[in-house]
């Protein structure tokens, strides 16, 4: 494949659109494949040759990329750019100027239009229906809308999935694909417990060899996961590389509410570019609930008196709270169904359940 | 019908078998690249050798008048040939036309010779094959509606007209021959009454053989390839005569001519591309048969003259071809076009290797012109009964053509077909003149045979209406097959039911097309073959060149509409403007250059200040951001006018105006960073968690730069956003009431909100009653009416006797039900 001629390239090139056989068409247009190493194929003009071949606007594709390939062997990166970008054509092509979002809209409206015609297709059978392109075209569109924040956009595909009979016939890693990006739309819709299941079933459903794509899933799984209560291991971070995650998991579950903002803070670029900073911020909630629970347990009483919850907020350096906010904490907490009691105004202190206080976080809605 | 049509068929087999025997030899149909370069040194050597013969035609064509009423002619032919297939469509079923060329030898001699030619036999060239069947269908089958001679066209078509294109060399073979192959013809318009009889099978068929025998015979001299050409254009002559005749024909043969037809056009084309012919032809204007025959004595002398590479500019139109209908069209455009350029002389000094093809250019719109044209044509020309309802047939033709367009790629075929239709009918002016032309030339025919046609027409256009839409559709399912041939069908029946009647019958035809495409699948090695080259020539006229500018090229034309591409200086002097949204191309003297706009902000902000006139503000704010927008204008003072504007706006609480300002300041800010950044860059913090868009509110997170985050008003809307976030109302009130700048206007739009979400937390915390106090203090009232009057608007109850008390547990209730 190294060393293949101009002819044969553009021949393999040909019997790949002729075949349909898009992944190979995709490899030889792409820059992870050795071919492009291939100083025969590197043409300053390639335009003659593909032109006699393929047809268009195949030849122009494969021309530009072939000088791509040229300006590459170059060091000429700039025009290498363009001209791959021009492989890219259309929708894929990246303007320096305007929107960053422009481009990838113009895509999601293309492949919109071709998932409604998949989904309009009632008259073919089922075995050729264009149905089955459904989910791969959603999942396109999914990836489209996280990038430019369009989320809502994402219902309208979803309930047309949902509602397709064939829904469970997908091939497992469309539906592992289709399934993370629904977990995450409901992890940021606060829905925690569907997203919980979608995530989980992306991540038992995924390839084994996909550690990359396992991570990714993981990423979102975990912070569901913290929030209703269930840690991960340090192997499993270790395991899938997400450390980041671990003084998060140990403060949590220690109720650490200190070593929590700490490890927030030391990985918030990670976190906010994964875009679960703000999920994270959410197990701050859970932190003050462990924490609190300990103030119980130390007291071994139904009365707190709310000093005590103060005392243990300033041990965690939180030097601005006064006794108005932990009440606030706790009315908050109360109201989340996180602590089982009520608190007395008039008292300044927090009564408490004498059964089960502090309900397991799993049970908590 | 059926009987007739198997009959015809035979028949026509034969005459095919006649054509494949001469032709078989010459090309293999798989073998395009072979039959090309036969034909490419055959074209040369005819070239050469016909020069001469084409001199001596030439003496007639010369005439631009007289070819390009050849050329019309052809086209007319072609309509009354759709005609003619279409009310075969209606009356007849499609196996008949599938099975027959499709499928191997069917009994009769002459079948045999068609399939084989068209599945893979050595026949002679793809063109000859479905000329053969065209020329049996059309010249008699015309006439009778019931023979679906579409569908069968498809199939041989597509392959065909491959072979045509390589053929097109042929052109030049096919103008000497031409004169025999119009006598031929006229003989065959002769015939035409007869067939119309109901002997159409026989007599189309003997025409063929004759114009394949002719063609033989004058081609000897020539390469096998230019028989083959010969034979092809003779053929197709001899379909266009047939066509004129099919009025009168019988359904049945149509089927079977119709690919033929199709391949006819494509050599029509190649030979005739000059021609105008085929537009003409397209037209309505029913030329007399012997318009057909007349055509291709006008492309013959055409063909010899071509330079070389006008030629192969031909092949690349028509191999570039995926459809019928673009075919026709590509026909259409090339004869119009070639005629003007040999008309000035330019086809000698143009290189035509660059030329671009010329389908790209028209497709649609100017089918749908020339349809509308046609129509029209053929609705005046033909005021005579038979004519007239020709010119039915051709108007449905047309449309259905459009619809085929639209539908199916294949319609082209059936377009080229319709037009061939259309000539036949002689009766109009044009159509005689051209006649008389012919006459001249070869036969006299030409004209009885329009006449004939034209009697026969109504009642082929009759049957085709009543029977053309259920049986074109069953006739299109069948030969489809596949999913794709029902859609088109359904598609086109649905055209046809909008249609008049007549439109069914080109429904069908389209569907034919479409099952001839389906058809292919057997020819897949010729079909492989043809597309390669198709490669060799191909497609792109011009050479591609590959431009980086051609990626710019389209944003550069979108900001060509921006307004930093035509900047303006305005020179108004006023200093307040109303606003008016432009609804054109500002006028510079309604404009107001920076150094007045300065002065204008600063009196909208002394008059803001002093009469606190929203409506008013607003209004100047605009007019200048207009006028600042439209020179292009993104400076600091830009940045000014927005920041001035958001706030006025956000005073007001004007959300519209306020966004928009921020939507242009955070693209301003990019270029022109401002000391207020951080102020409007918490506005818009503020604003996410105002919309609860925590993902814009990440995107957000991403981009503060450190920088950013000390910024007083950032960390402020970042501690809020983070008391929010948690629900520590506490935190988020006190937050609240120390809101730098004008971040009060923006968290007043939410703190209602807010205040309720706490409230409810706290009516459920606290037991068993809480001081109104503690609630003022901790949400943020100012003052305790206030906060009593929040509180009892959500229906919270207090102890009757201690009303500073709120009753938490029935208010609990009442705030989970608000």
């Amino acid at each position: 494949m190294a060393h293949i001629t101009i002819n044969q390239y553009l021949q393999q090139v040909y019997d790949a659109i002729d075949n349909h056989d898009g992944s190979f068409c995709a490899e030889l247009l792409s820059f992870k494949h050795p071919h492009v190493a291939n100083p025969r194929l590197q043409l300053a003009s390639p335009e003659e040759k593909c032109q006699q071949l393929l047809e268009p606007p195949y030849d122009e594709m494969v021309a530009a990329h072939l000088r791509c390939t040229y300006a590459v062997s170059n060091h000429d990166f700039v025009e290498a750019y363009k001209f791959q970008t021009l492989v890219a054509e259309q929708q894929l092509q990246k303007k320096g100027k305007g929107q960053p979002g422009e481009m990838l809209e113009k895509a999601a409206e293309q492949l919109m239009s071709c998932f409604r015609v998949c989904a309009s297709d009632n008259r073919a059978g089922i075995e050729d229906s264009k149905k089955w392109g459904m989910m791969f075209l959603s999942n396109q569109l999914f990836k489209i809308y996280f990038k430019i924040n369009k989320l809502h956009l994402c219902k309208p595909l979803i309930r047309a999935i949902d509602s397709s009979n064939l829904k469970n016939d997908y091939s497992p890693a469309q539906k592992v694909t289709y399934k993370y990006y629904v977990g995450r739309k409901a992890m940021f819709d606060s829905d925690f417990k569907p997203a919980e299941e979608f995530l989980s079933y992306a991540f038992h459903h995924c390839h084994g060899s996909s550690q990359k794509n396992k991570r990714m899933i993981l990423i979102y799984l975990l912070p569901v996961k913290m929030l209703l209560g269930h840690m991960p291991t340090h192997q499993l971070l270790r395991k899938y590389d997400l450390m980041q995650f671990a003084d998060v998991t140990k403060s949590v579950s220690e109720g650490n509410l200190l070593l929590l903002n700490e490890a927030l803070s030391k990985h918030e670029t990670f976190f906010i570019r994964c875009g679960i900073f703000l999920i994270l911020e959410k197990l701050k909630i859970i932190t003050y609930r462990n924490l609190f629970k300990k103030v119980y347990l130390l007291l071994r009483t139904h009365q707190l008196p709310l000093d005590a919850f103060l005392v243990s907020l300033k041990m965690m350096q939180l030097d601005d709270v006064d006794i108005d906010e932990v009440q606030c904490i706790l009315a908050n907490l109360i109201y989340m169904g996180h602590i089982k009691g009520y608190i007395s105004h008039q008292h300044q202190k927090l009564v408490v359940s004498k059964q089960n206080p502090f309900p397991p976080l799993s049970s908590v809605s | 019908y059926l009987m007739s049509g198997q009959a015809s068929h035979p028949q026509a087999n034969g005459n095919m078998g006649n054509f494949s025997s001469g032709d078989g030899q010459v090309h293999e149909n798989p073998e395009w690249e072979k039959a090309r370069q036969a034909l490419a040194s055959i074209n040369k050597s005819q070239s050469s050798a016909k020069t001469a013969q084409a001199g001596q035609f030439q003496p007639a064509v010369t005439d631009s008048a007289a070819i390009q009423q050849q050329q019309q002619q052809q086209p007319q032919q072609y309509y009354p040939w759709y005609q003619q297939t279409q009310q075969h469509y209606p009356g007849y079923t499609y196996p008949y036309n599938y099975y027959y060329p499709v499928g191997p030898p069917p009994p009769v001699p002459g079948m045999e010779d068609q399939s084989t030619g068209y599945p893979s036999q050595s026949q002679p060239p793809p063109p000859a094959t479905p000329q053969q069947p065209q020329s049996p269908t059309t010249s008699e089958k015309p006439p009778p509606p019931p023979p679906p001679p579409i569908p069968p066209p498809p199939n041989s078509q597509y392959p065909p007209p491959p072979s045509q294109n390589a053929y097109s060399a042929n052109n030049s073979m096919q103008y000497p021959h031409g004169d025999p192959n119009q006598m031929q013809a006229y003989n065959h318009s002769q015939g035409r009454p007869n067939y119309g009889q109901g002997f159409q099978a026989q007599h189309t068929y003997q025409p063929s053989q004759n114009t394949s025998q002719q063609p033989g015979q004058y081609v000897p001299g020539l390469g096998r390839g230019e028989a083959n050409k010969n034979k092809n254009q003779k053929q197709g002559q001899q379909l266009w005569h047939r066509m004129k005749q099919a009025p009168g024909t019988s359904s049945v043969k149509f089927n079977i001519h119709k690919r033929p037809y199709q391949v006819q056009c494509s050599s029509m084309s190649n030979q005739s591309f000059p021609p105008g012919e085929q537009p003409s032809g397209l037209n309505p204007t029913p030329s007399s048969p012997s318009s057909a025959s007349a055509a291709p004595g006008g492309a013959q002398t055409r063909p010899q003259d071509w330079p070389q590479a006008m030629k192969e500019y031909v092949q690349r139109c028509f191999t570039a071809c995926e459809t019928e209908e673009d075919k026709d069209r590509t026909e259409k455009v090339l004869k119009e076009v070639l005629q003007d350029r040999l008309k000035d002389g330019s086809a000698y000094t143009i290189d035509w290797t660059h030329e671009p093809l010329p389908e790209l250019k028209v497709k649609q719109s100017r089918w749908e012109s020339v349809a509308s044209q046609r129509s029209s044509d053929g609705s005046i020309s033909r005021g005579g009964s038979a004519v007239v309802a020709s010119p039915r047939g051709r108007g449905g033709a047309h449309r259905l053509g459009h619809y085929r367009n639209i539908f199916s790629q294949r319609s082209p075929s059936s377009s080229s077909s319709r037009s061939s239709s259309r000539s036949p009918s002689p009766s109009h002016g044009r159509n005689r003149d051209r006649s008389n032309q012919r006459h001249r030339r070869s036969d006299s025919g030409s004209q009885s045979d329009s006449s004939i046609s034209s009697d026969l027409r109504p009642q082929l256009s009759r049957r085709s209406q009543r029977g053309g839409r259920g049986r074109g559709n069953d006739r299109d399912r069948g030969r489809g097959g596949g999913v794709r041939g029902r859609g088109r069908g359904g598609k086109a029946n649905r055209g046809r039911r909008n249609m008049d009647d007549s439109n069914p019958a080109v429904g069908k035809k389209r569907k034919g097309g479409n099952a001839g495409l389906d058809f292919h699948d057997p020819n897949r090695e010729a079909k492989k073959q043809s597309r390669a080259a198709r490669f060799h020539k191909q497609l792109r006229s011009e050479p591609l060149v590959l431009s980086i500018n051609s990626l710019d090229l389209p944003d550069g034309t979108q900001e060509g509409l921006s307004w930093e591409d035509c900047p303006i200086v305005g020179t108004c002097q006023d200093i307040t403007k109303s606003y008016l949204r432009l609804t054109c191309a500002p006028d510079p003297s309604t404009v107001r250059p920076v150094h007045v706009l300065r002065k204008s902000l600063q009196a909208v902000k002394i008059h803001w200040k002093t009469h606190h006139d929203y409506t008013y503000a607003c209004e100047q704010m605009k007019s200048i951001r207009q006028d600042l927008t439209v020179q292009g204008v993104r400076t600091d003072f830009t940045v000014e006018v927005y920041e001035c504007h958001a706030r006025i706006a956000l005073e007001k609480g004007d959300h519209e105006e306020f966004n928009q300002c921020q939507t242009q300041l955070k693209a301003l800010y990019k270029d022109n960073p401002s000391e207020n950044i951080g102020e409007f860059t918490a506005y818009r913090l503020l604003y996410y968690i105002f919309t609860k868009n925590s993902g814009d509110l990440t995107t957000e997170l991403v981009y503060l730069t450190p920088a950013l985050r000390a910024d007083v008003c950032v960390a402020h809307a970042l501690a809020l956003r983070a008391a929010w976030a948690l629900g520590n109302y506490r935190r988020f009130f006190k937050l609240y009431k120390e809101a730098p700048r004008m971040a009060s206007y923006l968290i007043d739009k939410f703190v209602e909100r807010e205040r309720k979400v706490a409230l409810r937390a706290i009516a459920k915390t606290f037991r068993p009653d809480l001081p109104v106090q503690y609630v003022q203090s901790n949400l943020g009232f100012s003052c305790l009416d206030s906060c009593m009057a929040f509180l009892t608007g959500l229906g919270v109850t207090f102890y009757p006797c201690d009303p500073q008390k709120i009753d938490c547990k029935t208010s609990t209730a009442a705030l989970a039900a608000s």
